[in-house]
Formats: C-alpha cells, structure tokens, sequence
C-alpha cells in the first residue's frame, strides 16, 4: 500500500504518465486506487504530433498496469518520510510472511 | 509494524532486504525495453515499484545505417522524480557513486 | 415480390439482396456487364424474345428464402398485412435505414398503379418481380425515349444516394403531373393506416438483424445528408412543373398537422420501450447490439415524423420555405432527443439487479481497504499501511480525511522530528540557517570582545607560564565519557598494527544503518505510545509507566549500540572507524538529528566527540580536499558538505553552544593532537568546528565562568593553532575573490580574531589583508545588496580585530 499511500498525497497535482507504448500525458493527478490505476484531468500529450490519438480527450483513466513512469512533482515529496515508509513497508511485508 | 518485525527484519533475509539497504542511496536499475536508470532510491515495495531521486535515464536504440550496419544509439533523460512501475524492473543494484 | 407488379427495379433495391455493400460484397459486381453484353450478343442475332434465363443474373437465387417463417409473428401477421408488405418488408431490408422513405415510394408505386394502370403491372408474376429487381437497368436502352442515364451502374459502388434520387424523381414528378387530387385521395383511410404501420414496424425481420452491422452502419451514415439533401433535388424538377393549386399545400399541411399530432403520442413512447426491451432480448454483445439499435430507433425518428407530415415528397415541395426548415429542424431534434435516449439505454437490463447488488458490495469492500476509513480499524493498522499519507497530511497541513481518527500523540511526534526534516527540504528558502547560527555566535563573541579591553588577554598571556600538554589532551569530562576509546586509542598508536578486522565495507555499513533506522523508527513508535504520567496512587498506571520506560531504555541501549560509536579505535587503519563510515552516507548524516533527540547530554557529546577525532577522516573533509586549479570539490561531494552543515552541524553547535570550557579544551586538543588540522582548516566543516569551538571558548570567557588554569590550557591551544595556521591563511581561501561562499571563512578568521593577542592580530592581517582588499575592491563592482553582504562578511573580521573596513576607504 505504500504507493498508494504515496500516490494519494499527490493528487491534485501535475504528474507526467509515460506509458508502456512511449506515450506521454501530463495532467493534473484526480485520483488513484490500490492498483495505482489513474484518473487525471486536463490532459495534454506530450509530442502530440506523434500521438494524436487524445488529442480530443480532457481526461483519462489510466490502467495502472500499462504504466511505465512517473515524472512527479519532487518539491511535493518528503524523500526521509518517503524512505522511511519504504522501512515500515518492509517490516511489514517481513511481519506478515512469518 | 516497525515492532513486528524487530530483529528479523533488520538482517538480511531475503532479496528485497538488500535493496533496503540502498535506500537514499544511488541505485542502478535495469528495465525491459533497454531502459537503464541511475538515481536515488527513495521507496521501493515488494513488486519492484520504485521512486527514483534526481535520475538519469538512458535509452539504448539500435540504429541501421544504409550499409546495414547496426549502431546502438543512446539517448539519456533527466528527471527529478520518478515513479517507476515494478513490472517493467529487471533488476536493482547498489551503485556506488563514482 | 411485389404485390402489385410496380416498378421496385430501382437500383437502390438491388443493394438489399447484397450488393449494398458495394464492390467489397462478394456479388460479382460485374455481373451486369457480362449480362449486357450477352444481351447484346442476342439482341444482335435477333432470334428469339427475350429469355429469362438469359437476363435473369441469378441473384434471386441467392436470396435468403428461409428464415421467414416469424415474418407473420413479427408483422401483425395475416394475409391484409401481407398485403402491403411483402413489398415493405423487402424495403425494409434497405440498410439505409430509410423504412419511412421506402413507405413514402411504396405509397407513390401504388398510387400510381392505380391510376395509370400500367399495362406492365397487370402481368405481374413472380417471374417478372424476381426479374425486375435484378434488371441490369440496360434494359433501358430498348426503350427509344430514354436517355442514358450515367449513374446507372452507381450501384456497383455503393453509392445509393444519387441513383436514388435520380430513379426516383421520374416517378414523383409523374404523380405530380397527374395532379395533386390523386395524391389528396391517398390521404385516404388506407393511407393512414399505411403509414402507421410502416411506424409501427420498425422493426426489422429477423434477416436484418443478420446482416452485417458495418454495413448499416455505413449506411446509416448517409442517412441525414440525403434526407436533407433530397428536398433540394425535389425541388428543381418542381421548378418546371406546373404549379399545384394553392389550395393544396394548405390542405396538406392541416391534414399532416393533425395526424403528426395523432401519431407522435404513440411514437415515443414505443421508442423508449423498444430499447430496453430489445436490450434485454438481445442475444447478442453489446457491441453488435449498439449498432443494431443504433439504426432503429434513429430511423423512425428521422423519417416517420417526414411520413405523417409530408406524404408525399411533393408535399414538403409545396410547403413554404420557413415550414420546410421548421419540419427539418423538428426532425433533427426529434432525432437528437431519440439518439440520446437511445445512448442513455444502451446498457439498458445488461445487469440483473442480483449483479448490480454484487458489485456495489465489492465496490464498497474495496473502499473500505482502500482507504482503511472504516471506524472501527485499529489506527495503528491504518498508520502501517498507509503511514506515508497519514504523516505527510500531517506535515504538509493537508485536511485530515478522518478528523476523528487519534492521531494526536503520532502527530505531535512526527512533527516534531520532522521539523528538522521541513528545514533540510526548504534548504533552497534558509538553507543558511546553520550559517546564521554561526555567525550569530561569532558575533556574539565578537561584540563580547569588544566590551572588553583586549589586554586583558594579553595579561592573561603574559602571566601564563608553558602549560602541560598531557592535561589538555584529556579534559576531565572528556576522560569520563571516552575513557574506553581514548585508552584505547593510546596505546594503539604505537602498535598501530591491529590485526583485527573490521567489516566496515560498504554493504556491512549500509545494515548498520538500516539497523539504527529501524531502531529509530521503534524509538518512535514507542515514544508515541507513552501512557499518560500516572497520577498519584494509581498503581497500575505506574506501573505501565515503569514498563514503558524500561522498554524505552532498552530500544535506547540497542540504538546506541547499533552506532557503533563506541567501537575501539584502530588508529592508523584503512577501514574507518563504523562510525564515522556510518557518517559517509547521506543517510547516515540524516540520522543524526533523530539520534539527538533520543540520547541524553553524555551520548551527545560522546557523538561529537568521536567526530572531533575524526574529523580529519570524514567525508565531508577528506573528500573535500580541493584539487588544484579547482575552486570546489566535485558535486556529490558538495551534496554531502551541504547536508552535512544543515543536518548535523546544528546538532552539533547545540550542544558546544551549551559547553562548559573544559570540554572545548578537550575537543580542540583531539584536534590538534589527532587531526592534520591543515586538511581540516581548508574545508568548510573543518573551519565550521573549530569556529565553533573558538567563538564558544571567547564567549565562556567574556562570561566570566573561566578559571585561570582553564584558561591558561585554552591559550596555550590557541597559540598552536594559530601557529600551524599562519602560514595558510591566505591559502584557506578556496577560489579566487569571485568565489562568492567564503563567509564561513571570514567567520572562521573573526573568531581567531577575537582570541588573538595584538601581536597575532598583526600577524593575522598580514596573512590575509590581501584577500581582504580584493574583496573590497571586488565588491564595489557587485550589485549593492551582494556588494554589502560581501562586505560585512569581511566586516565581521576586521570588527573581531577591532578595524573596520570603512577605515580602509
């Protein structure tokens, strides 16, 4: 859950979405869930030219599994809060394999 | 919790733990697709999910020329923040700053 | 087919036994050519009439005669709606959607057929309706009037729209001549009855919902445009005509008016039921069922309101332009309104209730683990699995999303320990904090020098006889805490060949820090926890109290022994002491400030202690050497100064700023005797300690708190710190005079100015006035507000030594 977690503390600000097929969109992060799928809002794509394909579109739902990166807004994130959650995470997943 | 987890989860148990290890530190990091990253690892979770720091990527391209002759072409990206989806990991490794 | 043996060849009917589809159909499109040219070929040899079989392109065959057996079920049945509809049923197979249209001609054919009797029709036989549908339309040629019509073969491509308008227009401008009382007759009782039913019809004969669905699709396309197109193309033929009696038009429009009303009322309503109920007998996906009912209830809503209202084409001729427009406005809103009907009904009834009802459970579940909002969860359970949104809404002041949720005492916690951590991120808005620090320090000390009269140094010098080292070296205080390392450390010197080696490679150094994070992080778990102080005479709560603290001492002994500060030190060894390893990473320095918080005063000054002896050996400071020709280390190493002076300097200074004299003496005297202090005095957080240190032994003194022989062991310190710097004074600058960060140098120079005597003061001018001139000069040149922060930085030495550089004009 820890990206969830993460995510969730983003919302409402511009993320980047590259996706697995090269494509880029930018817009304003609305929401995610625990399968880090996405909703954003006001998109763009980036290299439209290329990709015109949502050119039309002003908001989109995202699979998170067709994901690749992230470009994300670093002044929004607490990187010592963000390594220690990773910690705890891992504390976690070491108590509940035993 | 942190206390479930105690003094097991301090050592090294399994793999992951190793990458626990390089957290806020700098991390080399494969992905399919010839992508390679380098950055500061600032959260991981068990599927590979990452957050790299001040990363750089390069992407290796092979390029034909009219003789046929094959050149691998890189092209390096610089990011501030990245969230980098686990199922696209190949691998992680400790990189000691050179 | 037909019925009534009226001319239904007309191209745009062949389509419906396949070729629709244009050339991609697998109709041979051009069968017609070979067929003309057999024609041809026997219409030359002039031998026998004309056989069937010649002509007959034998796509009847082809026609799909079964699966008609439910046309009865599905159009009222009987032999009175056979009547009308054998022919309307094959219109209705038209793919343009155009049932309505198709009706409207079907109405002129007969009309026609009544009144002109055309002898053709009387020998009306199957033979001839299956020939005349699959006519080549080179027929024609036999006739001598007629005129070669170029589109005739537009069917091979699908282009239906013109060829039917063309084929069309004959017909209609016939009836038109024949008067309009004919076409008035045809409002007659039969027609009505007609034209409801093609309305209520819609729905096609189960063959269509065979057909291909691009097709219709494709079709369906062109609908509107031929539909709006076609009042045009009506309207020039009409040009020639003769005109109708005025009275007519009126007539047909009360007429229509009425019965538009008498019919709407039931149109829609059987519309919006048709959907869903469609919907729920579909066998089909959804996909293939969209584009069916796409087509259906889009079709009567273009074309039946044209029905009631225009009967015949010629009616929308004689309307006036304004009703015109206002009928096809109508019709396109009426087609709006029906499309959105039909989009909000797509998914009509592809649920059950019992399916919704299992989603929204599921749903529902998954929100509730999502967001672990649930009242009852156990917050602790809550803070595990979503601990970085919890704490981060925290810190950034994001509204809390469960205000009821307890999160007091982990709130107060990490604010707490972050608030260092808020400060290192908005390093870019006061990253200098810990300069500021500083400075205010040397300041203090400076303005305390000043107060008073500078020979009271030299009094305190001259009376000092030579002080013995070995008291420097080891302070009381120090000798309490340290005494395990320094003892050790002594006798080690000489032997300096310790075989014992320590795992201080980097994987093992990054564990102990992941250990000492771990440790942290229980630390503070744990501190979050505490039960509230017991109030009197409660037992059982001071009890728990007892037991939280004693839990709090271990997680602290485990903590303190995970640092490793405490490891013997192997002088001379190429590993690093764990310790100061641990302080080589940028984590390793990050922890510091947490540390602080959880360790008492002895631990503290232990730490600083330990980093004191090594400064040399720190990363911070070795790594730091600048190369020659360079003005700065490399990046990373300048990352790591960075973090260093804004994580752990602080720590530092707040407890030197608190010292007691003896454990400055103590701590420049590891310096001095266990450090290359040239290599620590050409680096930032050198210089940044031993200010430190000098600027706090200048302000104990000027508080009187300082006895002689302290001070006697301070001086003699000085006087050999002094002595090695001298030389490099000048050199302690890193850069040339554009190298804007030297103010921690200039600070450094102030708190050595402060403590020299005048004759050291002389000498300290000497070996940087140069410097200090560039700058003055540099500084003329820069903006103002950098020109005066440059200068009170060198103010801030000249002041220590009592000059100014005002005096330097």
């Amino acid at each position: 859950m820890l990206f969830f977690s993460f995510f969730k503390t983003l919302t409402n600000h511009t993320i980047t979405v590259e996706l697995k097929n090269d494509i880029s969109i930018r817009g304003t992060l609305k929401s995610v869930d625990q399968y880090l799928n996405i909703k954003l809002d006001d998109i763009t794509v980036l290299d439209e030219l290329r990709y015109p394909h949502l050119s039309s579109v002003k908001n989109i739902f995202i699979r998170g599994s067709v994901v690749r990166y992230v470009h994300l807004p670093a002044a929004e994130v607490d990187r010592g809060l963000l390594e220690d959650a990773s910690r705890r995470e891992a504390a976690n997943q070491a108590g509940k394999a035993k | 919790m942190a206390d479930a987890g105690e003094e097991e989860a301090t050592s090294v148990s399994e793999p992951l733990d190793l990458v626990r290890l390089s957290l806020d530190e700098i991390v080399f990091v494969k992905l399919r697709g010839d992508r390679e990253l380098k950055g500061r690892l600032h959260a991981y979770d068990s599927h590979c999910n990452v957050v790299l720091g001040d990363v750089e990527e390069t992407i290796y391209t092979i390029e034909e020329d009219e003789e046929g002759e094959e050149t691998v072409k890189t092209i390096k990206k610089q990011s501030e923040m990245l969230f980098v989806r686990g199922d696209s990991v190949v691998l992680i490794s400790p990189q000691a700053p050179s | 087919m037909s019925f009534f043996g009226f001319d239904t060849t007309l191209p745009r009917d062949e389509p419906r036994s396949g070729k629709s589809k244009g050339i991609f159909e697998a109709q041979d499109p051009f069968a017609q050519v070979r067929q003309a040219r057999k024609l041809q070929a026997f219409q030359d040899t002039q031998e026998e009439p004309l056989e069937f079989d010649d002509t007959y392109d034998g796509l009847g065959d082809k026609l799909e005669e079964a699966g008609d057996d439910f046309n009865d079920d599905t159009f009222g049945g009987g032999v009175e709606a056979g009547t009308i509809s054998k022919g309307q049923i094959s219109k209705d197979f038209d793919f343009f959607g155009q049932t309505a249209q198709v009706s409207s001609a079907i109405e002129e054919e007969q009309l026609r057929y009544n009144l002109q009797q055309q002898p053709k029709a009387s020998t009306t036989t199957a033979q001839t309706t299956a020939q005349k549908p699959k006519k080549t339309g080179y027929e024609k040629y036999q006739d001598p009037g007629y005129i070669p019509e170029i589109q005739a073969k537009s069917s091979v491509w699908g282009t239906k729209p013109q060829a039917r308008n063309q084929e069309e227009q004959p017909e209609r401008i016939s009836t038109a001549s024949s008067g309009a009382p004919p076409a008035k007759r045809m409002m007659s009782l039969e027609a009505v009855e007609a034209a409801m039913r093609a309305q209520s019809q819609p729905v096609p004969p189960p063959q269509q919902v065979l057909a291909p669905d691009h097709t219709q699709n494709l079709y369906q396309q062109s609908v509107p445009m031929r539909q709006y197109a076609s009042p045009d193309l009506q309207q020039h033929p009409m040009a020639t005509q003769p005109q109708p009696q005025p009275t007519k038009p009126i007539q047909y429009h009360q007429r229509n008016a009425s019965k538009q009303e008498a019919i709407k009322p039931a149109q829609h309503p059987i519309q919006i039921l048709q959907n869903p109920n469609r919907a729920q007998h579909s066998p089909q996906p959804s996909q293939d069922r969209g584009t069916i009912q796409d087509t259906q209830p889009s079709r009567p809503s273009q074309a039946t309101p044209t029905i009631p209202v225009i009967t015949h084409p010629q009616q929308l001729m004689q309307l006036s332009e304004e009703q015109r427009k206002a009928y096809l406005e109508e019709d396109a809103r009426r087609a709006k309104r029906n499309h959105k009907i039909f989009l909000l009904s797509k998914g009509n009834g592809l649920m059950t209730p019992q399916d919704k009802n299992f989603i929204t459970r599921i749903q529902l579940q998954q929100l509730v683990t999502a967001t672990g909002n649930s009242g009852d969860a156990d917050p602790e359970a809550t803070l595990a699995e979503d601990f970085y949104y919890q704490v981060y809404s925290q810190i950034r002041g994001a509204p809390r999303q469960h205000p009821t949720q307890p999160l007091g005492h982990f709130a107060q916690t990490y604010l707490l320990q972050t608030g260092g951590r808020l400060n290192n991120r908005r390093q870019a808005v006061n990253g200098d904090n810990h300069m500021q620090r500083m400075q205010q320090q040397v300041q203090r000390a400076v303005e305390a020098a000043k107060l008073k009269p500078k020979n009271k140094q030299l009094i305190i010098e001259g009376s000092l006889g030579k002080i013995s080292f070995s008291n420097a070296k080891t302070p009381k205080p120090l000798l309490n805490i340290k005494r395990p390392e320094s003892t050790d450390s002594k006798p080690a010197t000489g032997k300096k060949a310790n075989a014992e080696v320590r795992s201080s490679d980097r994987k093992s150094v990054l564990r102990n820090l992941e250990t000492v994070y771990q440790d942290l992080m229980q630390l503070e778990d744990h501190e979050r926890q505490m039960p509230p102080p017991p109030t009197a005479g409660d037992v059982e709560a001071a009890q728990t109290h007892m037991e939280w603290r004693q839990k709090t001492q271990v997680l602290n002994s485990k903590l303190w022994r995970d640092l490793k500060v405490l490891e013997p030190i192997v002088p001379g060894s190429t590993v690093p002491h764990p310790f100061i390893a641990f302080l080589s990473f940028a984590k390793g320095k990050k922890s510091i400030p947490r540390i602080f918080r959880h360790i008492d005063q002895e631990q503290r000054v232990t730490i600083l202690t330990m980093i004191v002896v090594h400064l040399d050996q720190l990363d911070v400071i070795s790594r730091a050497q600048i190369a020659p020709g360079e003005s700065h280390p490399p990046p990373l190493v300048r990352e790591e100064i960075e973090l260093f002076s804004q994580v752990v300097m602080p720590c530092l200074l707040g407890y030197v700023s608190e010292a007691p004299i003896n454990i400055i003496i103590g701590l420049l005297g590891l310096v001095l005797d266990h450090t290359t202090v040239l290599t620590v005095a050409k680096t930032k957080i050198g210089l940044g300690i031993l200010t430190m240190l000098l600027s706090r032994a200048e302000l104990v003194k000027e508080s009187g708190d300082v006895n002689d022989e302290d001070w006697q062991q301070w001086t003699t310190l000085y006087d050999r710190l002094f002595d090695t710097l001298e030389p490099v004074l000048g050199a302690l600058f890193p850069g040339p005079v554009n190298t804007s960060d030297d103010m921690y140098i200039w600070q450094f120079l102030a708190a050595v100015g402060i403590g020299a005597s005048p004759e050291q003061q002389q000498r300290l001018v000497l070996g940087v006035k140069d410097r200090v001139m560039e700058t003055v000069m540099q500084s003329r040149t820069l903006p103002a507000d950098m020109s005066s922060q440059r200068l009170s930085n060198v103010n801030l030495f000249m002041r220590a030594i009592g000059l100014d550089v005002e005096l330097l004009g």
